[in-house]
């Protein structure tokens, strides 16, 4: 039955001590309510404008800390055309280079979104040019036949690089601010989950046949939730959410282990709240409350009983020992951040087609204590085509869709994006976007 | 065909909504007096409004928490006493189903059990004194058929029939009738089906093809087969077990 309940989430008006997560509400910027054209998602002039004036502009993920612990490890990661070769230095700082060898143009590292252990130097496997693993030039062979000796670069080359929150970031832009500028508010207001101490548990690449926009978008807005997961209607308020707009980036918080207000409460608690409570270490069937109480008594419960579990959750508020706190980094890390997990994707746009894009799926778990340390193995990334692999079927119900959207988009009967306020995250993510291009 | 029920004083247990509530709903429209109960005082003042408007009779109910046997009794006991007398009986409260964890079993073990025969032993020197009487009990054709998963409620719903049976047969001299009937899947808004229907709309469909009927049944349909069971249009049927399932269940009931 359809129905429009009214219902007010209780949020917490204060964050957890002065490090805590900011919880207030920002006002909503005034954004218009423009038509978004449709060509943004399947030009191929716009998406090479989008190349030049944002992608090699910003800061991009490349890859986890912890992928290349010691001097000499490294990690190559693509974007668009590019390849990068991310490098652990003797001081442990980490370099990022073109990964791209300076005589004939061959990638130096052929390896790709895999962990590459130790190496003293890198060897170009076509003419053997080497690179120590500052990117300096070690050996040129044959040097003596370049009358006008080796190249003026020296060596490979360097583009910024720095970490935050376990992760490491390059950006293509010589000019770039520092990172800790870019990110704005997302270190302040994530820093308290301790990104750090959780550990991968799931990384897959699969290409999906829609722009890498029309992904973060999906990601971007609850309003879908009645129709591509109406599952969920037993499991969040997707009416009640709070929308924060920053700088570039943005965010919403959703209350988890609560019914929809489009469902009214069946006599028994739907499964997916039974998830929420069993995943806290409670008993659904030992609870007597009503189903309304049910995310307060969660919390109350992870409260309690997080430290005996070998869980810290002491920089954390009570909603977020429930809800998602959800963030958009700009402009392509979505992240579901829970207390005991982050959920991480991030789009990148396929090299030559808008019609097309690279979808990464990220999983991280705070390990308890009956985390198995001895059975954990770091997951291998595998690569996937559309419809082969699973990734939930909350994901997967998005999956299914994305390319329906994408065909649409590309019909003479449709001219661009009709957005309302549930898809604010929407509008403003164009905004940046629109920012960067008319720079 | 008249089914006496005027004046007729009926018990019911978790009346409040869902199926019960139907029960209650027909056995008012057809004049019979009915108590019914459920845990939260607000929802019986509520029901107790809303079925009045349709009933001759006198409609009556408290708050009562099945699980405690001595609140239950009192219960019973307070219901005959207003209604002056039992000839009906209908435990209809159930735990639900679910497999979180032993506490499931005990809980329809206390709840649909017990909540029967606690019920049953308060409410039969009631009828007794009125020389005869009807109790149905509701179980579920997940007690006769593999149904979703192996759940206590599965297993204790299908001890109420063959409790029912057997008590057909210890209590019929005194003119005690006693029957089951089974439901299928039942749809009303706001039931675990309407849930489904919401979330998995796809298996709701493949459910629906499987009934013979071609759909899923409502409470209504339920309540008219309690109401005549429990009328003395059905005087001379003790001890089935009525199905009604608009043909979802295949087995023959030989």
């Amino acid at each position: 039955m359809k129905v429009r309940r009214e219902q007010k989430i209780a949020r917490i008006k204060k964050q957890k001590g002065k490090k805590g997560t900011p919880v207030e509400a920002m006002p909503n910027p005034e954004l218009g309510h423009k038509l978004i054209p449709k060509l943004r998602y399947t030009d191929t002039g716009f998406a090479q404008e989008e190349w030049d004036k944002m992608w090699k502009k910003v800061w991009l993920l490349g890859c986890r800390e912890d992928d290349i612990p010691n001097p000499g490890d490294h990690y190559v990661t693509e974007i668009g055309n590019e390849s990068i070769l991310i490098v652990r230095q003797k001081n442990k700082t980490i370099k990022a280079f073109y990964n791209v060898c300076a005589h004939r143009g061959n990638r130096i590292v052929h390896a790709l979104h895999e962990p590459q252990l130790e190496s003293s130097n890198f060897r170009c496997r076509y003419h053997s040019w080497e690179y120590g693993i500052d990117g300096k030039f070690t050996d040129i062979p044959d040097l003596e036949t370049f009358p006008q000796g080796a190249p003026d670069c020296g060596g490979l080359i360097c583009m910024p690089c720095d970490s935050w929150g376990s992760f490491v970031w390059f950006s293509m832009n010589k000019d770039v601010e520092p990172l800790k500028d870019y990110l704005g508010i997302i270190p302040n207001h994530l820093d308290p989950y301790h990104f750090d101490r959780m550990v991968l548990t799931r990384q897959v690449t699969v290409e999906w046949d829609c722009n890498w926009k029309a992904s973060v978008d999906a990601f971007n807005e609850s309003y879908h939730v009645q129709g591509i997961h109406p599952q969920l209607l037993y499991y969040l308020d997707d009416l009640d959410i709070q929308i924060d707009c920053y700088e570039k980036h943005n965010r919403y918080l959703i209350a988890f282990g609560v019914l929809s207000p489009r469902v009214v409460s069946p006599s028994e608690i739907p499964p997916p709240i039974k998830h929420v409570m069993r995943e806290a270490g409670m008993d659904p069937a030992s609870y007597e409350g009503s189903v309304y109480n049910i995310r307060a008594d969660v919390q109350k419960h992870k409260r309690v009983h997080g430290a005996t579990q070998g869980k810290d959750y002491s920089s954390l508020n009570d909603d977020q020992l429930t809800d998602d706190y959800h963030y958009t980094i700009f402009p392509n890390v979505t992240m579901n951040v829970h207390a005991d997990d982050l959920m991480l994707f991030r789009q990148r746009p396929h090299p030559d087609n808008p019609n097309k894009m690279l979808f990464d799926y990220f999983t991280y778990e705070l390990p308890d204590n009956d985390f198995d340390w001895e059975t954990y193995k770091k997951p291998i990334h595998k690569k996937f085509k559309h419809g082969e692999t699973s990734l939930g079927l909350v994901i997967n119900q998005d999956a299914y869709n994305l390319p329906f959207v994408q065909k649409g988009m590309n019909s003479n009967g449709y001219e661009g994006l009709w957005l309302g306020n549930q898809e604010l995250r929407i509008r403003h993510f164009h905004k940046t976007l629109e920012d960067y291009l008319e720079k | 065909m008249d089914l006496n029920l005027r004046g007729k004083n009926v018990l019911i247990t978790g009346s409040t909504q869902g199926i019960g509530r139907r029960i209650a709903n027909l056995f008012a429209e057809e004049g019979a007096n009915v108590a019914i109960c459920s845990r939260s005082p607000e929802s019986v003042n509520k029901a107790i409004k809303e079925i009045s408007l349709m009933a001759d009779g006198k409609i009556i109910g408290s708050p009562c928490n099945i699980k405690n046997k001595e609140e239950y009794e009192t219960w019973i006991n307070d219901m005959a006493e207003e209604l002056g007398g039992v000839d009906i009986f209908i435990p209809n409260v159930s735990a639900g189903g679910g497999m979180d964890s032993e506490k499931n079993w005990w809980k329809n073990f206390e709840i649909d059990v017990l909540g029967t025969v606690r019920g049953v032993e308060a409410v039969i020197p009631h009828m007794e004194l009125r020389g005869g009487g009807s109790i149905v009990m509701i179980s579920t054709t997940a007690a006769v058929e593999t149904f979703m998963a192996p759940q206590s409620y599965n297993a204790m719903k299908a001890a109420l029939i063959t409790y029912a049976k057997q008590l057909s047969q210890a209590h019929g001299e005194k003119g005690i009738r006693v029957n089951s009937v089974s439901p299928g899947p039942i749809y009303f808004d706001g039931g675990a089906w309407d849930m489904i229907k919401i979330s998995n709309e796809r298996f709701y469909d493949k459910t629906e093809k499987t009934h013979a009927l071609g759909r899923l049944g409502t409470p209504e349909e339920v309540a008219k087969a309690v109401v005549f069971l429990s009328s003395s249009g059905a005087s001379w049927i003790t001890g089935v077990n009525l199905v009604v399932d608009g043909g979802y269940t295949k087995r023959v009931q030989f």
